[in-house]
């Protein structure tokens, strides 16, 4: 059951970022990262991080991808000339991917414990707001209230760039 | 099971092969718009390798690093864009290789 | 409290020159007061000290650590033995009778209070140098000497000679306190202390080598400095320059003696080498007759004196080198005396002759300041040892002591003559005959504070003789008086009156002419061509090297590496955020595998 859903989530994660980086719409990228990141939520989920998953769709297939859509309508960004595609080229692209893939299996066999399997159920939970916000409000809260700063800062600095007259 | 079962292996690997694929894209896009797309793959790439392992290895820890990574990144997207977004007004372009006035 | 007496003694002075500097400058008539009354404190607290002190035995004076370090040790004291005393009482009762000399001498000066604030800086650091325990402290007051005398030489801002004469004392005095220092870490090297009170004890333990003779000729250049002695002399006649009343305390009778004073100090390292000990000798006994040629052709009045203050301390220096510390402090105090005496005598001329100090414009003043020309011919007679008075006495027991070395015996008595002959040489000419223009026509005596000082200069200059110093000093007699010397000296000082007499009796001009005594044996101008061809080459090779190399290689090579170098790593700037990306990513890479390999991954 679980291989049934990482596979098919694996591959169509894959897939919708591939497409991002191929396709030369920004809509259409746009759309392919939406679908990218929906799947990392399920993959979230998968590994029993229902907390997480619920903040990857919220805050970056919500608030990041609606910011990434209005600045397409607000700069009215055209598609991307064609690259020129060669068969060196192409060649080259399947190449390095397969060289990827396997090196990527290869490295990541290397990661001590990599072959450990774990059924759901066994984790032992921890991945729900309850746990989370445990730990965010008792070891973590110092960097917890660091973050506040930093969007607040981020804010300001989005509010001064974004100001018609750079003067002043 | 068609595959066998799952292990940590499959998830690292996932997670760099979707590095490899966010880090073509931040190289070879010439529109920055993309290629913040792009950075964002990558981040989400680290991210699922920390979930991943923090849940093999039953610790909480590596989920709050998530939450912040996705803060940061939050607030890396909205700077980043407005970045964008002044350039654009002044150089009436977004694409990366016309962008050279730091050259001598 | 008794311990404490040299605390108080040194700091009167001090205390009276910080607080004329700082509150009473604008009222000269209190500034004079405190500068005087603390001199007189410190003259009283020295006599009660001189007079109970070698009653009741050495009283020792606290000291206080300065420097404390693993294997160095300095402290700040004082003491108070039998020659710190005597020394104390001398230096402090001649500065009193100075300072009332200067009321009267600098009664019209806008910047009396200035003067008397230096004055009294000068007596606290020449007290200093005499109550201190050790080298270090010395050493301390020793340049605190320095700058009071450096102060003083220019006390006439105006003048520029005055300034140049400052710069001239205090740069040739740097010389000799580099070869001090120099000896002052030697003596630490070898005996492992300051304090003059255990040098005597240690310097059984110091194997005798090259070693003992470099450290004592080192301290023999501090007093070669401040002593003016060859060849370090060139300073002394230009520090004439000063106010009158200053030549004769610091420049004659108190300052110039310190090196005299430090070389007994250190008696004990020196005589442990016999190198050392017939340098001092035959340096001294040199210079008692270079200065007493060389004052025989001078014209101004205070110069011809100098040089006789040159000469005489080459006595005490000879006398410390032939190991007999007596007799030289025993001239010292004498000296300190009738060369005080003369100085305030001539003072009193050019006072009277409104700043003519070259003899041959004066004349015939014994008619107009009778009792100057009485107290400056008891100088005289004082000056070249004529008995009974002092002079003769304390010079007598030197030239006792060269009854074993002709050579010194023979120089020295040389130099008696000569002594003799330019001081009746200056007063035939000054005093005797007809006044050569208005200034001496109208000279007149100074006010009671000048003549004063005189009077009681006066009478210790001719009575002083009969003191019997070595016994307050503390300093055991010397034995076997040869009296060959006694006569042949005396028969040499009545000499030296003849030819003096018989050329300048009447005469209106120089009536001899030696171009090598009147420039001074062309020591100032072979200094002055070394230096400036000495200096000259060395600039010519610092232009070079700072041509070539600084400029050239330092300056414009590192520019041209900077640039060469931007130029090169410029191509590599493409402006391409991407490429600046793909080459972080292969760093990253890059350090990844490398961290693998080192097994970290694993």
């Amino acid at each position: 059951m679980e291989a049934i859903f990482f596979w098919a989530l694996a591959v169509g994660l894959l897939v919708s970022a591939t497409a991002l980086v191929a396709f030369r719409n920004p809509v259409t990228n746009a759309v392919c990262l939406v679908v990218a990141l929906v799947m990392q939520a399920a993959l979230f989920i998968t590994l029993e991080s229902f907390f997480l998953a619920a903040v990857q769709v919220i805050v970056y297939a919500g608030a990041v991808m609606v910011l990434f859509l209005f600045v397409i309508m607000l700069l009215d960004v055209r598609e991307e000339a064609r690259r020129r595609v060669s068969w060196p080229l192409l060649v080259g692209v399947v190449g390095i991917g397969g060289g990827a893939v396997f090196g990527a299996t290869k490295i990541s066999s290397l990661f001590p414990s990599s072959d450990k399997i774990l059924h759901w159920g066994q984790s032992g939970g921890g991945g729900g707001a309850k746990e989370l916000g445990r730990l965010l409000f008792t070891s973590y809260s110092p960097l917890f209230l660091t973050t506040g700063v930093l969007l607040l800062v981020a804010t300001i600095g989005v509010v001064v760039l974004c100001r018609k007259d750079p003067e002043v | 099971m068609i595959f066998g079962e799952v292990t940590l292996g499959h998830y690292l690997a996932l997670s760099s092969l979707l590095f490899l694929i966010g880090l073509a894209g931040v190289l070879l896009r010439r529109s920055l718009l993309i290629v913040m797309m792009s950075l964002e793959l990558l981040l989400n790439a680290a991210n699922l390798a920390l979930v991943a392992v923090g849940r093999f290895q039953g610790l909480p820890d590596p989920q709050v690093a998530v939450f912040f990574v996705i803060t940061v990144a939050a607030a890396e997207v909205s700077l980043g864009l407005a970045i964008l977004v002044a350039i654009f007004r002044i150089q009436k372009t977004t694409a990366a290789d016309q962008l050279s006035t730091l050259r001598f | 409290m008794r311990a404490y007496t040299p605390y108080l003694i040194l700091l009167l002075p001090l205390l009276a020159a910080v607080s004329i500097r700082i509150f009473l400058h604008p009222f000269p008539r209190i500034s004079v007061a405190v500068s005087t009354f603390a001199c007189l404190g410190s003259f009283l607290g020295s006599l009660g000290l001189l007079l109970l002190g070698s009653a009741l035995g050495g009283v020792a004076a606290p000291s206080l650590p300065w420097v404390e370090m693993a294997g160095f040790r300095a402290n700040l004291g004082l003491m108070g033995d039998p020659l710190a005393r005597g020394m104390a009482t001398l230096v402090s009762g001649v500065a009193f009778l100075v300072h009332l000399y200067s009321i009267g001498y600098l009664e019209k000066d806008p910047s009396r209070s200035r003067f008397f604030a230096e004055l009294s800086l000068f007596v606290f650091s020449m007290l200093g140098i005499v109550l201190a325990d050790n080298l270090v402290s010395m050493f301390i007051f020793w340049e605190l000497v320095g700058l009071s005398s450096y102060l003083l030489i220019g006390f006439w801002v105006e003048r520029p000679a005055a300034g140049a004469a400052a710069n001239k004392a205090f740069l040739v005095n740097r010389v000799g306190d580099f070869g001090f220092i120099l000896g002052i870490l030697g003596t630490w090297a070898l005996l492992g202390t300051f304090h003059f009170s255990e040098f005597s004890a240690r310097v059984g333990e110091v194997p005798v080598g090259w070693g003992v003779t470099a450290v004592g000729l080192s301290l023999f250049c501090g007093c070669l400095g401040k002593s003016a002695q060859f060849p370090l002399h060139v300073w002394l006649p230009d520090s004439m320059e000063g106010p009158t009343p200053v030549s004769s305390l610091l420049h004659a009778a108190t300052m110039v003696v310190a090196g005299v004073y430090m070389l007994i100090r250190v008696l004990p390292i020196l005589e442990l080498s016999h190198v050392t000990m017939m340098t001092i000798a035959w340096i001294g006994g040199l210079m008692t007759l270079l200065p007493a040629l060389i004052a025989c052709q001078q014209n101004d009045i205070k110069r011809i004196l100098a040089y006789s203050t040159l000469s005489e301390i080459a006595y005490m220096v000879m006398a410390v080198g032939l190991g007999v510390p007596g007799p030289a402090m025993y001239h010292l105090m004498t000296h300190a005396f009738f060369k005080c005496l003369l100085f305030l005598a001539a003072g009193s001329v050019i006072h009277g002759c409104h700043g003519e100090q070259d003899i041959w414009k004066m004349g015939g003043l014994g008619k107009r300041m009778p009792f100057t020309a009485l107290v400056l011919l008891l100088g005289t007679l004082a000056l070249c040892g004529v008995p009974p008075v002092s002079g003769f006495w304390s010079k007598d027991a030197i030239f006792a002591a060269t009854a074993h070395s002709p050579g010194l015996a023979a120089v020295s008595m040389a130099a008696g003559f000569f002594t003799s002959f330019f001081m009746l040489r200056m007063i035939l000419v000054a005093f005797g005959g007809e006044p050569k223009n208005e200034a001496a026509r109208q000279a007149h005596e100074g006010g009671i504070w000048m003549i004063a000082p005189m009077a009681i200069l006066a009478t210790l200059s001719v009575l002083s003789g009969l003191f019997p110093v070595e016994k307050f000093l503390g300093i055991p007699p010397e034995e076997g008086h040869a009296s060959w010397t006694l006569w042949l000296s005396l028969l040499f000082a009545l000499a030296g009156f003849v030819p003096a007499y018989r050329f300048y009796r009447q005469a209106g001009h120089e009536p001899l002419n030696f171009s090598i005594l009147r420039h001074k044996f062309y020591v100032d101008e072979f200094y002055q061509r070394a230096l400036i061809s000495t200096q000259d080459a060395f600039a010519k090779v610092t232009d070079a090297f700072e041509g070539w190399v600084v400029r050239g290689f330092l300056v414009r090579g590192s520019g041209v590496v900077a640039r060469a170098s931007g130029q090169g790593l410029r191509l590599v700037q493409c402006g391409q955020v991407q490429v600046y990306a793909g080459l972080f990513i292969l760093g990253v890479f890059f350090l990844l595998g490398w961290l693998w390999r080192d097994g970290w991954m694993r």
